[in-house]
C-alpha cells in the first residue's frame, strides 16, 4: 500500500500530538547554544566544530532510529524518494516539529533492494531538505569570526539523518548548501544516497 | 532634540549607548551661542557648557555635518553626558532599594537634562537623557530596548555583561527610538 504524502503528514503529526514528550523550547535552544559555543572554544576550529557536530549527530541518528520507527511503525520505504517524504513528513515532524519541503533529484532511484542486486550501480539520488524555521538556532546571531570560519551551526542535523539512515542500510552523505545564520535566503540539507549496505555478518560468527 | 541611552550591566559597566537626535519636536534656541554652533550641537548644550565654563570653548571647533542619528557627538559633549549619567547613578541605586517598578520616571535633573532610568529584574539599568517630557514613549522605548536586550542575552555567543555589538540590536534600537522618541 503506497502511503501518500498527505498521510505521511497525518502520521507525522499525529506522533507529535500524542506520543511525544513536549520540553520548553527555549531551553532546548539554548541548551544546543552552549554546546556549540563551548566546543567553538575547545577546538578553536570551525571545521573541526562542523566535524565534532557531525560525530555527535551520528551517534544520535543511529540510536534515534530505533525510537521513530517503533514509535511511527512504518515499513521499509519502497525507493529513496520515499525516504525522503518520510524524513521530511514524519521524521522532522516527530522530532522538531517542523516539516521541511522536499525536492528530489538526480538519477532514478533504483528498485526495492534484493540481497543480490546490491551490484547495480551506485545510485547519486539525492534530496534537497528546505527548513523554513529552526529551533535549534532560534536568537542566534553568529559573530564574524564564525561566518568567516564556515561554521554550520546546526551541522549536528547531518550526522543524525546519516547515522539513522545507515541502521536502515543506505549510505548516505548529507551536508549543508545553505543557512539563514550565515546570510542565505534560506537553510538547505542535501543528502545523497551513495550505496545500499550489505547485511554486514557480525564479526566472530563464521 | 537628542536623546542620548545608556545600558549599563549590574557592575557598572558601559553595554551599549546610542545617541539618537530626534525630529519630533523643533529645536528651542534659548542662548546666543547657538547662532555660532552648527544646529545639531545643541542649543541644548549651550546652557549645560555655560555652566561648565572650562568646557564650552573647545565645543565650536566640532563641526560635524549632518543632522542624522549620529553615533558619537562632539568629544566635549560626549564628556558631558557621560559625566550627567554617572552621576546619577547614585540617585538610581537609592531608589532602586526602595522602588520595584521597573521603570522609574525621572531620576535626576541637570540643568536641562533630565534622566530617566529603567531596572530590568537583572539589575541592568537602562538610562536614557532626555530634554522634554515624554512620559509615555519613554516607558514604551524602553520595553522595546528591554526585549530586544533580552533576545541578544539568548544568543549563545553573546557573553554576559559584555558590551553589545550585534549591527542588528543596534538598528533596531534606532528603529524603536525614531518611533517612540
Amino acid at each position: 500500500m503506497a502511503t501518500t504524502s498527505k498521510q505521511y503528514k497525518a502520521i507525522g503529526e499525529d506522533l507529535w500530538k500524542s506520543r511525544t514528550d513536549k520540553i520548553n523550547s527555549e531551553l532546548f535552544a539554548l541548551t544546543y547554544g552552549a554546546l556549540v559555543v563551548q566546543l567553538i572554544q575547545d577546538y578553536e576550529d570551525y571545521a573541526e566544530v562542523n566535524k565534532q557536530l557531525e560525530k555527535m549527530g551520528y551517534n544520535i541518528g543511529t540510536r534515534l532510529i530505533e525510537d521513530f520507527l517503533a514509535r511511527s511503525s512504518l515499513g521499509r520505504c519502497s525507493d529513496f524518494r520515499e525516504v525522503g517524504e518520510v524524513v521530511a513528513k514524519v521524521g522532522f515532524k516527530s522530532f522538531l516539529n517542523i516539516t521541511p519541503t522536499v525536492a528530489h533529484s538526480g538519477p532514478p532511484p533504483p528498485s526495492r533492494p534484493t540481497s543480490t542486486a546490491q551490484q547495480s550501480g551506485v545510485p547519486g539520488s539525492s534530496f534537497i531538505l528546505t527548513l523554513d524555521e529552526n529551533p535549534l538556532a532560534e536568537f542566534v546571531e553568529l559573530p564574524d569570526e564564525a561566518l568567516e570560519g564556515g561554521l554550520w551551526f546546526s551541522n549536528v542535523l547531518c550526522g543524525v539523518l546519516r547515522g539513522a539512515l545507515e541502521m536502515v542500510q543506505m549510505q548516505v552523505q548529507v551536508e549543508f548548501l545553505s543557512d539563514v545564520l550565515r546570510g542565505d535566503e534560506s537553510t538547505e540539507i542535501r543528502v545523497t544516497l551513495l550505496k545500499y549496505l550489505e547485511e554486514e555478518v557480525p564479526v566472530g560468527d563464521d | 532634540m537628542s536623546h542620548h541611552l545608556f545600558l549599563l550591566s549590574p557592575s557598572d559597566t558601559p553595554i551599549y549607548s546610542l545617541t539618537h537626535y530626534s525630529t519630533k519636536l523643533p529645536q528651542t534656541t534659548s542662548s546666543s551661542l547657538s547662532s555660532n554652533l552648527p544646529t545639531w550641537s545643541t542649543s541644548a548644550f549651550a546652557g549645560t557648557l555655560t555652566a561648565l565654563s572650562g568646557a564650552s570653548s573647545a565645543t565650536q571647533s566640532h563641526h560635524v555635518q549632518g543632522g542624522g542619528s549620529v553615533r558619537m557627538g562632539g568629544g566635549q559633549d560626549r564628556h558631558v553626558i557621560q559625566m550627567i549619567a554617572n552621576a546619577s547613578l547614585d540617585v538610581i541605586e537609592d531608589i532602586m532599594r526602595k522602588e520595584s517598578a521597573m521603570y522609574l520616571k525621572s531620576v535626576d535633573k541637570f540643568n536641562e537634562w533630565t534622566v530617566s532610568a529603567f531596572i530590568t529584574p537583572g539589575n541592568m539599568k537602562f538610562i536614557l537623557l532626555h530634554e522634554t517630557k515624554n512620559d509615555d514613549g519613554i516607558r514604551s522605548f524602553f520595553h522595546d530596548v528591554w526585549e530586544l536586550y533580552l533576545k541578544t542575552m539568548l544568543n549563545p555567543f553573546h557573553t554576559a555583561h559584555s558590551p553589545i555589538r550585534s549591527i542588528v540590536f543596534d538598528t533596531r534600537v534606532r528603529a524603536s527610538a525614531k518611533k517612540y522618541l
